[in-house]
């Protein structure tokens, strides 16, 4: 077996009869940051989804640490390390943060104290008591993030995370990332923002029209603006 | 103009009965909040718990083992209910989920027909609610003074239970994106299994502590279904508060308006309801975007 | 949809040879004649719930209001002709029908049946006390007159079965022509997709309201009969088992089969008249019937009656299925690329020749603290094919939504052809002439490709509201020529009566920018019409929006740069809710800003 901790062989998913993935295959390996690249409806979200389980594929497999995981439910996919943080954030806004908290924890074996996520996100703390629906922007992505952390998820799927962000929330985001790279944890996130992820990403993987397009390291990409602009945008 | 001892004991009346819809709606809202389904077996449901009273108290003469064991037998079907077929239907219209519920308010209500026969059974009052109480110059039944302090207690602790514990925060949060609980790791369709059952012990444990003070008989429940439906309207639907609230509003507009003229009581609440519709058509708790 | 008269004539069959033969199976005159009464407030309620899908658990109420009024003018003699009580009956059921559906069909699921429900019970606690001294309360009424024809009595027995029997039979041809009518395929096109009846320009509200009169026009002069029948008017009519008999005879019988609760009722009644003589299962009956129901709700949904329609049908189903392939690709390269020029129905006076088409002005939309769209203002030019670009979350949808007033702004106002449309709701703007196709497919999937694009062509011929309930769907001609050119237009025409939920996702995507355009439309919305397509479905879509945008304005929301490229002859662009710019293809490509919010550099300006 390779070092892959996440492995991705051939998958294809559907939304009703609208075919969107097609044989999509990709690596994560223990410790590494992957960035999915690729344009609006290329199909990144729908690959995210497709790892945590809630719009499972029609064929292929999917592989935590050598075990398939697909066709399980999310909530199993989640006791089994992995996290989704999705596009909408999906707080909820009837409960307090530390509610929100305490709910993702609740079936984590090795859930993070409190005192140890607010580390990360202090402005948490200040806002513990805070209904979801009031948070801002910024805030309600720190909360997504944290209730991952506090789950202490192996492999962290981030949907996005720095959408309609302030770009000072951007770049303080872009540090907790990178840390919690350097300390260990396997993240897979989907950007728009491509300057923003290739900024800690270890590597690379484009989405074109629901086929896996390229992959290389965020130095390839960055020096060829033909690839970039036939795959990423204008 | 009727005289103000009849207009206070009309009060506590109303108090007693709107406690008692509090406790039955709040059974109908939490399923229909958290399972997004409308129950309409919830006054059989109701119904049956009235027998199971009825049962245990013929045996054991007991009224504390006829609610401990009538919870339990509730507990146990609210269970069977939901695994054989509440659960083909969370992803059907909601006009199949009310049919399929229909059908088994008409199946439990036709199988204890056929158990127990039409006519009506007589569940005794039990021997510490036995007499009058007086309150100043009123003179009220003692059983029905207590009644309102045991109710008022099963809200709190259904209160203390959606609110205080992490089954309330796993309901809570279903309320609101089912999805996204299970994608943090909690196993959602046990989540509205429990909640089923809490619902349909709800309904069951009302039925046993009304049981003493009407006749039970195999339709009792029907007025009740459309009364706490009239609740959940006022309240707001899927609104705890909003169910306990309605349920006070709605007993007290029976029983004031029966102080005045008996014939009005009930058409009042639909008035009530009508104009509700009108004015605030999400209920006093809802907000607008559910249903 | 042709009509064809079969239906009628088994039916009249059905009738007159009824006492023939029933009275051997243990069917009583008097059981013959309830039957027929509740067949026929089965009609109404069929149309109410099979052919619209609202649930009513109230249809008691005007049974008994009917029934009562009826009654009460007969033996109180203020009324000596039976037939016009029977007719004041009727039209205070149908009175009550509109008070009663005005307060309910604003709601819809749950809330409908708990609605009716509650005034289902309403009205049974007014009959039993506050109006006790007109209807007897608990004993109703007793002594109804027979009616009378030409001197003659109609007595209980046979006379009597034949008047319910006309009766009914009348009922019933109304009732499947109400069915087949242009306001029938609005109820169906209602039941299939709420939504998108409303967006092609139908109020739904008083399409609802009138069929919730209708049905109870059904109930009321059902009432009616029955205390004539009987002699006597019970005041269980008002009762909630009434209703709930009512729900479990048509769910048996067959829901949307019109004949389905005349069948539930004859198993239902026939059950209880002779299971009830049988020893040890004779108070069984409800019992089995309801676990009966149960399992019919849960497995089979069809009913009796539906589903020997379903063994009937299945052989001609099985043909048109067979023409249609798995795959669309090739085909849809094959498509007709020359339009035929779609007949336009200009409703709204154009003030000035050169106002623009659609014009935004200041928009903003705000959900709580989030700005979806904020103070965006720009032109759409008449007879331009405009697009509208931006990364997720730039609120394009949400300013989409806003231009046909599905979503009102918090602030500013939309211009259509200069005329202030924001606050008229996505009705009246479909009936102004905007058309929108959606992101994700709204078909009404149960009925075929001709009559999804009907329902879209009747919208501004007829208007939000009308009552034409005895011409057929498809008799209007303009109707049908609108609904063969949008057909040929999006290449569908050798599809026109498959249904649609069999099609490939190619042709259903064909179907929806197809509705948007058979209303005939002078500004066309699509809000992503590639979406999910494959690449020989975009070559040959994009050149049908080419097409279109040659006889109308045409508005696009589109990731595929490409074909916005090809197609747009102006670009506007978003970015988190703000207008980053707007331009010509050149001078979008050409714009820094543009190409910074795409590649995601982080921008510069701080906001505060």
């Amino acid at each position: 077996m390779s070092t892959s901790l996440l492995e991705i062989d051939g998958i294809n998913s559907y939304y009703g009869d609208s075919h969107i993935l097609f044989d999509v295959s990709l690596q994560v390996g223990r410790n590494e940051v992957v960035a999915l690249l690729g344009r609006n409806g290329a199909g990144k979200t729908t690959t995210l989804r497709s790892i945590m389980g809630v719009l499972a594929p029609r064929s292929g497999a999917i592989r935590l640490d050598g075990k398939p995981i697909h066709g399980l439910p999310p909530f199993e996919i989640a006791r089994r390390g992995l996290q989704l943080v999705p596009e909408e954030r999906a707080i909820f806004g009837q409960l307090t943060v530390e509610e929100n908290l305490r709910l993702a924890a609740l079936t984590a074996p090795n859930a993070w104290p409190l005192d140890r996520v607010y580390n990360f996100f202090p402005r948490l703390k200040e806002r513990r008591r805070s209904g979801g629906r009031q948070l801002s922007g910024g805030e309600q992505q720190m909360l997504a993030i944290a209730r991952a952390l506090i789950r202490d998820a192996q492999v962290i799927l981030l949907d996005e995370p720095f959408e309609g962000l302030a770009p000072l929330i951007v770049r303080d985001l872009v540090r907790v990332s990178r840390e919690l790279a350097a300390q260990g944890r396997t993240i897979l996130v989907v950007e728009q923002n491509v300057v923003a992820a290739l900024s800690f990403a270890d590597r690379v993987y484009v989405l074109n029209n629901g086929h896996m397009a390229w992959e290389g390291t965020p130095g390839a990409l960055r020096a060829d603006p033909a690839l970039m602009k036939a795959h990423l945008g204008i | 103009m009727p005289s103000a001892p009849l207009l206070l004991s009309q009060a506590f009346n109303g108090l007693a009965l709107g406690t008692l819809l509090a406790l039955v709606s709040s059974g109908l809202t939490i399923i229909l909040g958290t399972l997004g389904v409308l129950n309409f077996a919830h006054g059989a449901l109701f119904m049956l718990g009235a027998y199971a009273m009825y049962v245990v108290i013929a045996h054991t003469g007991s009224f504390l083992l006829g609610i401990l064991v009538g919870a339990m037998f509730m507990l146990v079907v609210g269970v069977l209910l939901e695994r054989i077929l509440i659960r083909l239907f969370y992803n059907r219209p909601h006009e199949d989920q009310i049919l399929v519920t229909f059908g088994a308010s008409i199946v439990i209500v036709e199988a204890v027909r056929a158990v127990f026969g039409g006519n009506s059974q007589h569940v005794p009052t039990p021997g510490w609610g036995e007499g009058i109480a007086r309150i100043g110059f009123l003179f009220y039944p003692l059983y029905r003074l207590e009644l309102i302090g045991i109710i008022a207690a099963l809200l709190l602790l259904l209160y203390l239970i959606l609110y205080r514990t992490s089954i309330g925060l796993v309901v809570r949060a279903g309320i609101e994106d089912a999805r996204m609980v299970g994608i943090l790791g909690i196993n959602v369709q046990r989540a509205f299994l429990l909640v089923f059952a809490i619902g349909v012990v709800a309904a069951g444990v009302s039925g046993m502590l009304y049981a003493p003070i009407v006749s039970v008989q195999p339709d009792m429940g029907g007025n009740f279904l459309v009364e706490a439906f009239v609740v959940i309207v006022i309240g707001g639907l899927g609104s705890y508060p909003g169910a306990v609230v309605g349920g006070l509003i709605a007993g007290e507009i029976i029983s004031i308006t029966s102080a005045f003229d008996s014939a009005y009581s009930d058409v009042m609440l639909y008035a009530v309801m009508a104009l509700l519709l009108v004015l605030r058509p999400q209920g006093l708790f809802g907000s607008e975007g559910r249903v | 949809m042709r009509a064809r008269f079969w239906p009628e004539l088994a039916m009249a069959a059905v009738l007159l040879a009824a006492p023939l033969i029933l009275p051997d199976l243990g069917f009583s005159f008097d059981l013959l004649q309830r039957i027929l009464d509740w067949g026929l407030i089965g009609l109404g309620f069929d149309l109410l719930f099979g052919a619209t899908g609202l649930l009513s658990f109230g249809q008691a109420a005007f049974y008994g209001t009917g029934g009562f009024v009826a009654a009460y003018l007969l033996v109180s003699h203020a009324m000596s002709s039976v037939a016009l009580a029977l007719l004041v009956g009727t039209l205070a059921a149908g009175l009550f029908g509109l008070v009663v559906g005005w307060l309910a069909v604003r709601r819809i699921g749950i809330y409908f049946a708990m609605i009716t429900l509650a005034f289902g019970e309403m009205a049974y606690f007014l009959e039993n006390s506050p109006l006790a001294r007109f209807t007897g309360g608990e004993n109703g009424l007793p002594g109804v007159p027979v009616p009378q024809l030409g001197g003659l009595k109609i007595t209980p027995g046979l006379p009597m079965y034949w008047m319910l029997a006309l009766l009914f039979f009348v009922g019933f041809v109304l009732a499947r022509r109400i069915l087949h009518s242009p306001f029938g395929a609005v109820l169906r096109a209602i039941k299939e997709n709420t939504a998108r009846a409303g967006m092609t320009g139908h109020s739904v509200p008083a399409y609802k309201l009138a069929v919730f009169v209708i049905a109870a026009l059904y109930a009321g002069l059902a009432g009616g009969l029955l205390g004539v029948f009987q002699s006597y008017m019970p005041p269980d009519a008002f009762a909630l088992d009434t209703s709930g008999q009512l729900v479990v005879q048509t769910v048996i019988g067959g829901v949307g089969t019109l004949v389905g609760p005349l069948v539930g009722a004859t198993l239902w009644l026939w059950l209880r008249d002779n299971l009830q003589q049988v020893p040890l299962v004779g108070a069984l009956w409800k019992l089995i019937l309801g676990l009966i129901f149960v399992v019919l709700v849960v497995v089979l949904k069809r009913g009796i009656a539906g589903e020997i329609r379903w063994i009937f049908s299945r052989r001609r189903r099985a043909a048109t299925e067979a023409g249609v392939p798995e795959e669309a690709g090739e085909d849809a390269a094959a498509m007709p690329v020359a339009a035929p020029e779609l007949p336009l129905r200009a409703t709204l006076a154009v003030t000035r020749e050169d106002a623009p088409a659609l014009r935004a002005i200041g928009v903003s939309k705000f959900y709580g603290g989030l700005h979806a769209v904020e103070d965006v203002s720009f032109d759409v030019r008449t007879g331009s094919i405009h697009a509208v670009i931006g990364p997720n979350g730039a609120g394009k949808s949400t300013l989409f939504k806003m231009l046909k007033d599905e979503v009102s702004p918090t602030m500013g106002e939309v211009l259509l052809f200069g005329h202030r449309i924001t606050g008229l709701g996505p009705t009246r703007t479909a009936q102004l002439g905007i058309g929108k196709s959606n992101q994700l497919n709204q078909l009404f999937l149960d009925l075929t490709v001709a009559e999804n694009l009907r329902i879209a062509a009747l919208a501004r011929a007829r208007g939000t509201f009308r009552t034409d309930l005895w011409r057929a769907a498809d008799s209007i001609p303009a109707v049908e020529r609108q609904v063969a050119a949008a057909m040929e237009t999006v290449g569908l025409t050798h599809r026109a009566g498959v249904p649609v939920h069999v099609l490939p996702y190619g042709e259903k995507r064909r179907l929806e920018i197809g509705i948007a355009l058979a209303i005939g439309p002078n500004v066309l919305l699509l809000d992503e019409p590639l979406a999910g397509m494959s690449p020989a479905e975009r070559v040959s879509t994009r050149a049908l929006i080419r097409e279109i945008g040659r006889s109308r304005t045409l508005l696009i929301v589109e990731h595929d740069m490409d074909a916005i490229f090809e197609l747009a002859e102006r670009i506007t662009v978003l970015y988190e809710g703000r207008l980053l710019a707007d331009g010509t293809p050149e001078e979008i490509q050409r714009n820094q800003a543009v190409q910074d919010a795409y590649l995601g550099g982080l921008h510069e300006h701080e906001p505060a």
